[in-house]
C-alpha cells in the first residue's frame, strides 16, 4: 500500500489534470480521479507494463470521464451549435486565422484563455481534441475509445481545431477592447 | 480547397497519410497559400495547446487525497458482515411463523367450504334458544322435522324440594 500511495503522489496531477481537460469541472474531476485511482489499485494485477504505469492510469480516467460525459450528455438536450458541428459544414466557412492569436501572452493569461476556449467546446469535440492532442492517440484509437469512424474523429477534430483558433482570436479581441 | 482536401491537409499535419499521399500534400501547401495558412492556424492550435495540462494541479494535499483513495479501497475490500447463526428459538420462530398462518389459512378454507348441514343448523337452533331462556334447550332434526324442547327451570327443582315455595300450594 505504501508504493502505491507513492504512485498516487508522483502521477495524481497528470490524472486529474486529464480528468479536468475533459469534464471541464474541478469537483467532477477530483472524484473522477479518486474513482481512477481506486480502479487502478483494483486492477494493478492486470497492469502488464506493455505502457508506463501513468499511461496506463491517464487510460482507466479517461474511460471515467467518457463514461460520466455520455450519462450527462443522455440528461440534456443537444445545443444547436453541436448539432449543426456534428453534420459538418461550419468550420468550412470560417476563415483562416492568420496570426497567432496567442503571441505575446503570459503562460498563466494563456492558460486561462485556452480554458475558457475548450469551455466553449461540445464535449466530443473537446474529447477528441484532448485525446489527439494531449494523449496523442492517432485517429484509429481515438475512433476506439469514442466508439465512432475514424471519418468522424477526422472531421470533428478539424473542427474542433478550427473552433479553438477562432475562440482564442475572439478572446483576444475582447481583452483587447 | 474542398472538405476532403482540408482533411487531408490535417492527416498531413497529424502524420495520418501514407508517404505517397503525404507528397501531394506538401507539393500543395508550397503552390497554395490557402492550403498554407490552414496548415499554419492547425499547427498554432497544436502549439498553444502543447503544455496546457502541464499547469494543471489537483487541489487538494497529497495526504488528504490519498486518505480518501485509502479509505475508499478499504471500504471496497473490507469483507461482507457475516450473518451470526440463527439460535434455536430463532429457527423454531421462524418455522412455527409461516406454520402457523398456513393453518389458519387451512382452518379458514375449511369454515368457509364447510356445507351447511344438519349439525350446524341444529346447533343454530340450540344456540338461540339458550340465548332466549338459560333454562330450556332444543334440538331440531330437520331431516326427521322433529323438535324436542326441553325445560330445566330452577324453581321446579327448588319448589319441589322447598315448602317456602308458595306457588304450588
Amino acid at each position: 500500500m505504501a508504493a502505491f500511495e507513492e504512485l498516487v503522489a508522483r502521477h495524481r496531477d497528470k490524472i486529474y489534470a486529464r480528468a479536468y481537460s475533459m469534464m471541464r469541472n474541478e469537483e467532477e474531476a477530483i472524484d473522477l480521479s479518486q474513482e481512477a485511482w481506486v480502479k487502478g489499485w483494483q486492477r494493478l494485477a492486470q497492469f502488464q507494463g506493455d505502457s508506463s504505469f501513468g499511461t496506463w492510469m491517464t487510460r482507466i480516467v479517461i474511460n471515467l470521464c467518457l463514461d460520466q460525459l455520455r450519462k450527462q450528455k443522455r440528461q440534456r438536450t443537444e445545443s444547436i451549435e453541436a448539432m449543426d458541428a456534428e453534420s459538418g459544414g461550419v468550420e468550412r466557412q470560417m476563415p483562416v486565422i492568420t496570426v497567432n492569436p496567442t503571441a505575446g501572452l503570459e503562460r498563466g493569461e494563456l492558460r486561462q484563455r485556452i480554458d475558457r476556449a475548450l469551455g466553449q467546446l461540445s464535449y466530443e469535440h473537446r474529447t477528441v481534441l484532448v485525446l489527439h492532442e494531449f494523449e496523442e492517440m492517432e485517429y484509429k484509437q481515438i475512433a476506439k475509445t469514442m466508439e465512432c469512424s475514424i471519418g468522424t474523429v477526422m472531421s470533428r477534430l478539424f473542427y474542433a481545431r478550427r473552433k479553438l483558433a477562432a475562440l482564442l482570436a475572439d478572446l483576444k479581441k475582447l481583452d483587447s477592447v | 480547397m474542398d472538405y476532403n482536401a482540408q482533411l487531408k491537409l490535417q492527416a498531413f499535419l497529424d502524420g495520418e497519410l501514407p508517404k505517397a499521399e503525404a507528397s501531394e500534400m506538401a507539393s500543395l501547401v508550397t503552390r497554395d497559400r490557402e492550403a498554407a495558412a490552414l496548415l499554419e492556424e492547425l499547427r498554432n492550435t497544436d502549439k498553444v495547446l502543447a503544455g496546457f495540462e502541464g499547469g494543471i494541479e489537483l487541489p487538494e494535499s497529497r495526504d488528504f487525497f490519498w486518505s480518501k483513495v485509502q479509505r475508499e479501497i478499504q471500504r471496497l475490500e473490507a469483507p461482507a458482515p457475516k450473518f451470526a447463526p440463527a439460535s434455536l428459538l430463532a429457527r423454531w420462530r421462524r418455522l412455527l411463523v409461516p406454520a402457523s398462518a398456513l393453518a389458519l389459512v387451512l382452518v379458514t378454507v375449511v369454515v368457509l367450504i364447510q356445507p351447511v348441514g344438519q349439525f350446524g343448523r341444529t346447533s343454530a337452533a340450540d344456540i338461540e334458544t339458550a340465548l332466549a331462556d338459560a333454562g330450556a334447550f332444543t334440538y331440531r332434526d330437520y331431516e326427521a322435522g322433529t323438535t324436542l324442547v326441553w325445560l330445566s327451570y330452577p324453581a321446579d327443582n327448588e319448589g319441589a324440594e322447598s315448602d317456602e315455595m308458595g306457588t304450588f300450594e
